[in-house]
């Protein structure tokens, strides 16, 4: 990662390498609550590169700022010190960035289609595109037959696709999804893991895609970012060197599927382990 | 606030046998209302002399009273001095509580105010009203309006300000602006709270009307109440009293429907919580 840290200025789009998709570039974030408890910080100095129509998955334990970096990623949230650039500029929420939330936010008053259109109504669409767009993605997932339903009719898994389908919908560039399919069921979760990668490989573009899952950020990634908390920083990016398509084969049998796997599980082990209470996991009585 | 009767009921059906489970509510509202009827005419019976009309009597007196036009004429301008005081204040306390909540200064700046306000007796204020309108219509709307105006303004600005700030979160990572978070999220949020504002400010605003009309000039139903206590005449003043009942529950029904429209998507939200 050879980038020099040269900031986007007048010339910046003079260079000869073209600069990647999405740029973090030493970034920290401490959260100072108004009551005069301890500031936190939850991000210190984080840097990362994504070229264009790359996944990536962020992996790490919970608290160690996942959600706040992707927060950044789209603008809701000011880095306190370094910057986040997407395709040049600073990050400004819209349909340009698509965001699937840890939960599925879904507006109880709207039908199904009107949540997906939610997503379209800053993209200067007409009502009848919108409406048709909505339908279209709602399709994609599996949904048409709910369009006019409720969220409070739909199981989990079908909130979770509506979600997917409303950041979907604007077709953005870049895709941010926080641990969207963490309140599923192991078979659902893999019917919706191989639903992305079909979209995915149809309409590429930057995801970035957060999970507690080792082998969801295999099976889903180009690239792997492991992360370690206190303070949150990354303490490691791997290349997830499997074929694609992947969603049409099973990778789990794979050999490099394996030693990835197990790489990355005695690494969070050992995080979890130095971060435990004593007593807990019984690493109080380990000697040393 | 929840539509406590309807979910109270389907409870205690569960607790029921089978047999008893089918009955419909309207079913166990005439058995309740029978039962009351039955405890009236043995109070009226055996405790209550002269004091307390029977039932029969008071349906007699009741027909007179429609016949001869007295009860339909106090009714209307009840009625009317009701709706303008109470449509004032949801006209005015729905929007002021919408700008408090969605503006967060403004609300900061009133709240204490409001609170204050609501916090005194409105009959503290009746004395003031006769000096500057006098005893007809418009210090009575005045006062409905007092009374009414204060659960509406509140119920609305804190169903705004207890909107939920995941779905403000969403709208803002879609592009929405202030305006648009606001109308589309925080607005459709709080209607739920504005509606049980509109139905306690009803309540309110009907006892200020008999309030009104006892303390300025004698007129309406609160007038013929007046009447009919100070002169004994047990019978008609009862019909008053019912009168009075039966409006407020036909408003607060009104109300109640208005938030069983909205139910196709509270049902599980509050199922949820
Ligand atoms: N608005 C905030 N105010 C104060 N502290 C915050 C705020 N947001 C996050 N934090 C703190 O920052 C840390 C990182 O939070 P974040 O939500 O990014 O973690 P995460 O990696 O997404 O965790 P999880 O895997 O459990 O979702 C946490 O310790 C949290 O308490
Ligand atoms: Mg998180």
């Amino acid at each position: 990662m050879a980038y020099d840290a040269r900031p986007e200025g007048p010339l910046g789009g003079a260079r000869d390498v073209a600069p990647p998709a999405l740029r973090v570039a030493g970034v920290s974030k401490t959260f100072r609550p108004r009551d005069g408890r301890d500031p936190f910080t939850a991000l210190s100095d984080v840097s990362l590169d994504v070229s264009d129509n790359t996944f990536v998955s962020i992996l790490g334990p919970s608290g160690c700022g996942k959600t706040t970096l992707l927060r950044m990623m789209n603008g809701l949230l000011a880095p306190d010190n370094g910057e986040v650039l997407l395709g040049g500029k600073p990050p400004r929420p819209g349909p340009d960035v698509g965001f699937v939330f840890q939960s599925f936010r879904l507006l109880p008053w709207r039908t199904i289609r009107g949540n997906v259109e939610l997503g379209l109504e800053e993209t200067g669409l007409s009502r009848a595109e919108r409406r048709e767009r909505a339908l279209r993605y709602l399709a994609l997932v599996g949904l048409s037959r709910f369009a006019e339903s409720y969220p409070h009719e739909l199981s989990g898994g079908m909130k979770q696709r509506v979600a997917l389908a409303r950041a979907l919908a604007p077709e953005p560039s870049v895709l941010l999804m926080d641990e969207p399919f963490a309140s599923l069921d192991a078979q659902t979760r893999e019917l919706m893991q191989m639903e992305l990668l079909r979209l995915w490989e149809r309409r590429r573009g930057v995801v970035v895609f957060v999970t507690h899952s080792v082998d969801e950020a295999i099976v889903l990634s180009d690239r792997i970012v492991l992360m370690r908390s206190h303070p949150g920083r990354i303490a490691e990016v791997l290349d997830v060197d499997l074929p694609r398509p992947r969603w049409d084969t099973d990778v789990h049998t794979r050999r490099e599927f394996v030693e990835l796997r197990h790489y990355l599980w005695e690494q969070i082990k050992a995080m979890v382990l130095a971060s435990a209470e004593p007593g807990l996991f019984g690493s109080g009585d380990a000697p040393g | 606030m929840p539509d406590g009767a309807t979910r109270q009921s389907s409870a205690a059906r569960a607790l029921l046998p089978a047999g008893l489970k089918a009955a419909p509510v309207w079913l166990w509202r005439l058995v309740v209302l029978a039962a009351l009827l039955l405890l009236w005419w043995a109070v009226a019976v055996f405790v209550g002399r002269n004091f307390v009309p029977t039932p029969q009597a008071t349906a007699l007196a009741a027909l007179r009273l429609i016949e001869n036009g007295t009860l339909p004429n106090a009714t209307a301008q009840s009625l009317a001095v009701f709706f303008t005081g109470y449509g004032l204040a949801a006209a005015v306390a729905i929007p002021l509580g919408l700008l408090m909540g969605g503006f967060r200064p403004l609300g900061a700046t009133l709240d204490v105010f409001v609170n204050a306000l609501a916090a005194t007796p409105r009959v503290a204020f009746i004395p003031l009203i006769i000096v500057f309108l006098g005893l007809g219509f418009e210090a009575k709307v005045t006062i409905i309006f007092l009374g009414a105006v204060m659960p509406i303004l509140i119920n609305t600005y804190t169903g705004v300000l207890s909107s939920d700030g995941e779905l403000v979160e969403m709208a803002r990572s879609t592009g929405a602006g202030d305006l648009a978070i606001f109308r589309k999220i925080m607005l459709p949020g709080s209607l739920r709270s504005i509606v049980a504002g509109l139905r306690l400010g009803a309540g309110i605003g009907l006892i200020s009307t008999v309030v009104a009309e006892l303390y300025t000039s004698v007129r309406g139903l609160g007038g013929l109440l007046a009447t009919y206590g100070n002169t004994f005449q047990m019978d008609n003043y009862f019909v008053v009293v019912l009168a009075f009942a039966a409006i407020g529950a036909l408003v607060t029904q009104g109300l109640r429907m208005a938030e069983s429209r909205m139910d196709r998507w509270q049902y599980q939200e509050e199922r949820a919580s």
